[in-house]
């Protein structure tokens, strides 16, 4: 029993779960649900198809290289059944997942880092200059909370400007 | 010696085993019969491992190997693998590949020096075969055969070939083996030599079906009636005796 790798979306294939298609080159191709199945029929590209791993990858949207990767590639030489280094691999794999969850999510957030202030600009913006959608400038202009509120700044040498017009 | 044994009364018993100089590939049957012929001949000498590649019983056909390595296809599972890399010894390199002709043992034919591969085989893979079983690669075919490893059969010792091969193929393939071969048939005149007949430098197993003289003649190019003290006396006698009175 392994667990494959969906061909179109890239998600895990459990025992009992989809189709498995052999084309005459001897290509086989694993999918783990009719949706991808379908998808594939209709000779769609999973690189360009949003909700697919290949897509994301290719955007720069999730992580492609990382050392964490090189855990899961198949192995073609086997090594001789040793105890403590099934034991070791066991436990390791928990450690491993627990470090690619924080890397991509550290990714995540790196991708997602300017958004908030972004955000906010956009937002004052659209206040300033749309405002008139939700309210009349009438209403505005008698309800002081609609707009944003006059800040005092005071501003230094204001007495030198007026010394030099005076002369 | 050469033996005849049957596999759940077939007599192509070169499908289901695979026997080399450093071990034996046997498939598992509904009885023991099969692996208990192995294993009355093999068992202190060299390993009698039993088997399946890809869930099948086909193993003599689906891989490649000589005393150095075994040759498995893409198809084998994890646990067929790692169950092989556990019963064969460390000197024996077990690996996988990844080849569209995925039957090996129909496809590569070899002997510890030696490999005769079909003619289709990926650049990749020639290149495995020669690094994984240490052996010199030859893209050839037989009598007209693209599947080497079906129609020839070969140790260290002699081989045994498609009976319709022209003497000029079978003088080209001894010279490029470097063993002595013979056009011959197994299993009451089968030309698939591989299927019927599976050999190493000092056993051969062969269906039941082979008749006396088919198996006269494997006896005779495989080498395998030397180990009997007659032949050895029959050699020496020459250097033995001085003169006769």
């Amino acid at each position: 029993m392994r667990l494959e790798k969906c061909w179109f979306c890239s998600s895990t294939v459990y025992p009992g779960h989809g189709i498995q298609f052999v084309r005459n080159d001897a290509k086989i191709f694993r999918f783990c649900r009719s949706k991808c199945h379908k998808n594939f029929k209709m000779k769609r590209n999973p690189r360009k198809v949003k909700w697919t791993k290949a897509y994301r990858r290719l955007h720069g949207k999730d992580m492609t290289q990382d050392s964490t990767f090189e855990f899961e590639r198949k192995r073609n030489r086997p090594e001789r059944y040793d105890r403590n280094v099934a034991e070791n691999t066991l436990r390791a794999i928990k450690t491993i997942d627990k470090i690619r969850m924080a890397r991509e999510a550290r990714h995540h957030a790196m991708r997602m880092k300017g958004k908030k202030t972004i955000e906010q600009k956009a937002a004052v913006k659209e206040l300033e200059q749309s405002i008139h959608m939700v309210k009349a400038p009438l209403a505005l202009q008698q309800e002081p909370s609609l707009t944003l509120p006059k800040i005092k700044v005071s501003v230094s040498q204001p007495l030198a400007e007026e010394n030099r017009m005076e002369e | 010696m050469a033996t005849r044994i049957q596999f759940e009364n077939c007599c192509e018993v070169g499908v289901f085993s695979k026997l080399t100089n450093a071990y034996c590939l046997v498939a598992i049957g509904g009885s023991e019969h099969f692996y208990s012929a192995f294993e009355a001949e093999l068992t202190d000498v060299i390993p009698v491992v039993k088997t399946s590649i890809a869930g099948t019983r086909i193993i003599g056909r689906l891989c490649a190997g000589n005393k150095k390595g075994l040759l498995l296809p893409h198809t084998t599972t994890d646990q067929e693998l790692q169950h092989l890399r556990n019963s064969l010894p460390d000197h024996v390199v077990v690996q996988r590949i990844e080849e569209r002709l995925s039957a090996l043992g129909n496809c590569i034919t070899c002997n510890d020096h030696v490999a005769l591969a079909h003619p289709d085989l990926d650049k990749d893979t020639e290149e495995m075969i020669a690094d994984v079983l240490g052996v010199e690669v030859f893209r050839q075919t037989i009598a007209g055969n693209i599947l080497v490893g079906s129609f020839c059969a070969f140790s260290n010792r002699g081989g045994l070939v498609h009976p319709h091969t022209s003497i000029e193929d079978l003088d080209e393939l001894s010279t490029l083996l470097q063993v002595p071969l013979v056009a011959g048939t197994v299993n009451r005149g089968s030309e698939v030599i591989a299927a019927g007949l599976t050999v190493n430098d000092w056993t051969a197993f062969c269906g039941s079906d082979t008749t006396a003289t088919e198996l006269s003649v494997i006896e005779s190019v495989f080498k395998l009636r030397e180990a009997q003290p007659n032949a050895i006396v029959d050699d020496m006698r020459k250097s033995l005796i001085d003169s006769y009175i």
